[in-house]
């Protein structure tokens, strides 16, 4: 709508009466501008598909074309087997269950933790004693690092000597076995991650609100807008890209989860998630395939089925988050 | 080589290069196996895993010594042996890439490296057959499978002898004897272990027998397939016998009755929570093979010095865990390496690694030795730790373990667990092991 | 811009009753008694962590597993800092060094790489746009778990094993910095200024960083301490390529502090807490440029 320089640079009188100014030099000049115009944007966008086209691309096909063989560090030869992989995959009983856990962990998780943050950062977008402090107090989880989580979270919901288990116990409650059973398994995984990742999706958010013209809130007040009225009516669709941002990199995230799950277990069969799969994730399974069960062909075929399941949840709440904020 | 000499001088880099050049040109003939074959200065790289390493330290000084123109770098202490093998995996399907001149091979993984035995230097190349009378029989047998036709890929280093450790002051409180010698003759076989647990439990109401299902049926299994088939989950032909061998369906039976007897802790192996229980000792017993005495001088701390000892193991010995040494075909250096694989696992090297950390060695010289044989532990009441741990390990039958044995024993583990949690029956669980398991060893 | 003539008639009565001197848009910025509160809770929880951590880490290593457990910090954090520091085994120093280099590299060239194309994506007309950023997005939903094998050998054939470029010149730029500068700069940078600066024959660069930087600076900021985190506590990858103990990262370095069979839980703790000390300093210095941002415009308002 606005940039009409770069629409059409080959459309050439248009462009340059507006851009260049009339000197002597004014021809090289244009011919800069333009290549300035048109080059640009490649060059900006270059280094990512550079970096990616000698780091990135060659592991990805690998993933793929090995997802069609039968690769084992066990076996001497790799012989292609087509789709044998999916074929089996498919009827795979053990995947269907990370793929439930999957959903299941992250719809629990995903959900409770961005409107958490949206209405954390709503909160800290405003004028209050020791405002930087909590800033800074809410965002602070980002930087603990695994060993802790894992450790403190293992304190919190074990089974015999947790802290959730003793309060449960005061208040008459029976304990909880957390890893026994899967829905206080996904509970309990929920709470870890959005500890970890609240925080976080609330700094990103506050970065967003925090280029929303204060004059607007200001002019809606004259109006009389409540807070809660503001907040609909301005922060949500304002913030549409980013909350399209978050909703789309936790679906990418939460689809992928592997560190909490694993660290809610802290045992060596970590991996398995659970005695009888309660929350073993579609990564755990793709990882113990890999790395436990040494098969890399089957492993890539299960790497292939999540994208696939990542792009359609992507798909899915894309379409969800786009209808929600027109709405308004 | 590249790998190791990064930061050093550019003139010990070159010296290298023209000493791998060198090498070349002779041919790798040069058979002469006293002392320093060529007097160029190389470095060994020994890749190792466990918390504390494997003991070595004196051991590469006095290499050294004999050996002025090698240096030694050790890598992987403290590192724990599910991330240890995760790389070396991967270095080794990379062709060696990045793996040491000298790698360690856990008992329950060197199993899934027969299959990339190409990828490994033949000992037996280095004269490592004249030294098959320095190993147990089984140890040996381990490192140079008879699959593989001749080929020598690991030397033993320690084993995992078997013993039983337990409380002796919650013995007490059950009326049990504390005395080791007392204490073993309660149980000569498991069944009767699971006799004495029963008693123990209608005595002490608030504490358990058994630390966990999943150890007590590891402990139980070696011994079964020791004395029965001879292997677990995969047969000698590596082909999967799961649900065939009655040796794993004997082990999974008697963990079933001792978990039906209420004896289980209930506590996951290696957890935050199994830690805790040490600290806080609510179980009685735990089948202890040699390392294990570390983990529990550790996890329960000075203030249980003295209620732990130290006795024979119900049933005829058993084994759980031990090492090996190999060397990778990417070495520049493979016949120095094969030396000081060689030199290590020496007899004199595993008493040297016993006395350093306890590991118990896999070679009967040293076993009989007495640095070795009368070694006592002050921790556990003084058990003379030696007599127990080498009896346990010269008594032992050996094991075939198959290619993906870890991966099917963690799915039977699971299966053995919800029964412990009370989300399956024994049949049940069964089942599950049996198709889990099968998935697992695909 | 609709949004802002949706305010009720009613409450018009409302703004009728000025308190004080800051007045109506003064009050509108307060905080609420319970939002006070909620943030309160918030900052507890997010801090009862690393109070545990500092709790375990000047204690004996049992503390962790004892019951009750140990809520006050113990006396012998000092004694058991120094044995991380002297764990030769781990190398802490070397490993902070190393990790202070790459993910401070990271850092700078994901937030640079990632504003200047997320500002062309955003901003800019190119053909193909829509088909590049497309791609960008879907190398971010595959499963890396399986290209370590892949990258490890190209890693040896290039010679950079247990070298440090190995950790940083494959994550230089993410797809995931260019995403969130695109979706961020489309809401934040007006198109009006842009042509502005257009007309008056600034070039692309400059507009970028005339216009778009200065927009950009809070959610660079954001972009900068999450990189600079999730690089920090990178694991898996550093520990397959950097196989000499002598050259580790931090988190390397944290899974070596292991000194028997058992973890060391008090030491470990403690090298936690030697590890977060620069993450804290960083946090504060990132922190400020988005706490500085709002705080200029409060006080405007």
């Amino acid at each position: 709508m606005s940039l009409d320089l770069s629409t059409a640079p080959s459309r050439g009188p248009r462009t340059h009466h507006r851009a260049a100014p009339p000197r002597a030099t004014s021809r090289w000049r244009r011919q800069l501008t333009r290549f300035d115009i048109k080059a640009s944007p490649y060059l900006y966008v270059l280094p990512f598909f550079l970096l990616f086209a000698v780091f990135g691309l060659y592991p990805m096909v690998y993933t793929a074309w090995i997802a069609l063989t039968d690769r084992s560090p066990l076996n001497m030869t790799i012989n292609f087997i087509g789709a044998d992989n999916f074929v089996e995959l498919w009827h795979d009983h053990q995947f269907w269950t990370a793929v439930q856990n999957t959903l299941g962990i992250f719809v629990l998780s995903t959900v409770p933790q961005l409107l958490l943050a949206l209405l954390l950062a709503n909160a800290l977008n405003r004028k209050m004693r020791g405002l930087g402090f909590f800033r800074m107090a809410i965002a602070i989880p980002i930087i603990t690092s695994t060993a802790v989580v894992g450790l403190v979270f293992g304190f919190v919901f074990a089974r015999d000597f947790g802290l959730v288990n003793w309060l449960l116990e005061q208040v008459g409650i029976n304990k909880i076995d957390w890893r026994a059973n899967r829905l206080p398994a996904w509970g309990a995984i929920s709470a870890m991650v959005d500890w970890r990742w609240t925080g976080y999706n609330a700094l990103i958010y506050l970065a967003a609100m925090q280029s929303i013209p204060r004059d607007m809130y200001e002019a809606a007040a004259i109006d009389g807008a409540s807070r809660r009225r503001q907040f609909w009516t301005i922060t949500i669709p304002l913030l549409r890209p980013t909350i399209i941002f978050t909703v789309i990199i936790s679906t990418i995230g939460g689809l992928q989860l592997f560190a909490e799950p694993l660290m809610f277990d802290n045992s060596p069969r970590a991996l398995s998630g659970g005695t009888q799969q309660q929350f073993q994730t579609v990564t755990m399974y793709l990882v113990q395939t890999m790395n436990e069960r040494l098969r890399y062909g089957y492993a890539g075929a299960i790497a292939l089925a999540l994208f696939v399941l990542i792009v359609i949840i992507s798909l899915i709440n894309y379409a969800l988050i786009r209808r929600i904020s027109s709405d308004k | 080589m590249r790998v190791t000499m990064r930061g050093r001088p550019l003139v010990a880099l070159t010296a290298t290069t023209i000493a791998v050049l060198g090498m070349a040109a002779c041919g790798g003939n040069d058979d002469d196996s006293g002392g320093s074959s060529s007097n160029e200065p190389i470095t060994l790289t020994v890749d190792i895993f466990g918390d504390q390493g494997f003991g070595y330290e004196s051991l590469y000084e006095e290499y050294k010594k004999t050996h002025p123109n090698i240096t030694i770098q050790e890598r992987g202490k403290g590192l724990g042996l599910g991330d240890y093998n995760t790389r070396l995996t991967q270095q080794i399907t990379a062709g060696g890439a990045g793996a040491g001149d000298i790698v360690a091979l856990e008992e329950g993984t060197i199993t899934q490296f027969y299959a990339q035995a190409d990828k490994f230097v033949d000992l037996a190349k280095y004269g490592a057959n004249d030294l098959k009378n320095n190993f147990l029989p089984w140890k040996w047998e381990q490192g140079a499978p008879p699959a593989l036709k001749g080929k020598v890929l690991g030397l033993g280093t320690d084993v995992g002898g078997m013993a039983l450790c337990y409380r002796r002051d919650l013995f007490q409180q059950a009326g049990l004897p504390t005395d080791r010698e007392a204490v073993g003759q309660l149980w000569p076989t498991w069944e009767k272990f699971i006799e004495t647990g029963k008693t123990f439990a209608s005595k002490v109401k608030d504490k358990k027998f058994v630390d966990s299902a999943t150890n007590f049926y590891n402990v139980v299994l070696m011994q079964y397939a020791g004395a029965g088939t001879g292997y677990t989950y995969y047969d000698k032909d590596n082909n999967l016998v799961l649900d065939s061998n009655p040796d794993v369906k004997k082990a999974f039976d008697l963990t079933t009755q001792m978990i039906a007897a209420g004896l289980s802790n209930n506590l996951a192996s290696f957890s935050d929570e199994w830690n805790a229980g040490f600290k806080n000792g609510t179980f009685a017993t735990i089948a202890c093979p040699a390392w294990m005495t570390g983990v529990i001088k550790g996890q329960a701390g000075d203030a249980a010095a003295g209620k732990w000892d130290i006795a024979k193991a119900p049933g005829e010995g058993g084994n759980w865990g031990g090492s090996f040494l190999a060397v990778p075909t990417s070495s520049k250096h493979p016949k120095e390496a094969a030396e000081l694989v060689k030199f290590l696992t020496s007899p004199q090297g595993q008493i040297a690694a016993f006395k350093a950390l306890g590991n118990l060695p896999s070679s009967p010289q040293a076993l009989q030795d007495p640095a070795v044989s009368g070694a006592t532990n002050d921790y556990f009441n003084n058990a003379p730790v030696g007599q127990i741990f080498a009896a346990g390990a010269t008594s032992l039958k050996p094991v075939y373990l198959g290619p993906k044995n870890q991966a099917v024993r963690s799915e039977v583990e699971n299966a053995l667990r919800s029964v412990e949690q009370g989300n399956a029956d024994p049949a049940k669980a069964w089942a599950d092991a049996v198709a889990k398991g099968t998935a697992a060893g695909k | 811009m609709t949004a802002v003539t949706m305010g009720t008639p009613q409450a018009t009565t409302d703004r009728k009753v000025p308190t004080g001197a800051s007045g109506a848009a003064g009050r509108l910025w307060r905080a609420s008694p319970l939002t006070v509160l909620a943030l309160v809770l918030a900052t507890i929880l997010s801090f009862f962590p690393f109070y545990w951590m500092i709790v375990i880490a000047s204690r004996t290593s049992d503390t962790a597993n004892q019951w009750p457990p140990a809520f006050v910090p113990g006396g012998r954090l000092g004694e058991n800092i120094q044995r991380v520091l002297s764990n030769d085994n781990a190398n802490i120093v070397k490993g902070l060094m190393n990790s202070l280099i790459a993910a401070g590299t990271i850092t700078f060239t994901t937030v640079l790489l990632g504003s200047l194309a997320g500002f062309a994506f955003a901003k800019l007309r190119f053909r193909g746009k829509n088909v590049l950023l497309l791609v960008i997005l879907a190398t971010m939903m595959v499963p890396v778990q399986l290209g370590v094998l892949p990258l490890y050998i190209l890693m040896a054939k290039l010679g950079w094993l247990n070298d440090i470029k190995s950790i940083i010149v494959p994550f230089l730029v993410s797809g995931f910095g260019i995403f969130m500068m695109r979706q961020y700069a489309s809401q934040a940078v007006p198109d009006e200024l842009i042509e502005a600066a257009r007309v008056d024959g600034c070039s692309t660069l400059r507009i970028y960083w005339h216009v778009v930087v200065p927009a950009l600076r809070p959610a660079a900021a954001v972009l900068g301490l999450l990189t600079f985190m999730e690089q920090w506590n990178q694991f898996f990858w550093p520990f397959v390529v950097l196989a000499d103990q002598n050259n580790p990262t931090v988190q390397i370095s944290l899974k070596l502090l292991n000194q028997a069979y058992f973890t060391d839980l008090s030491q470990v703790f403690a090298g936690t807490l030697v590890a977060t000390v620069p993450l804290f300093v960083l946090f504060v210095l990132f922190a400020r440029q988005i706490i500085g941002g709002i705080m200029e415009g409060a006080v405007k308002a």
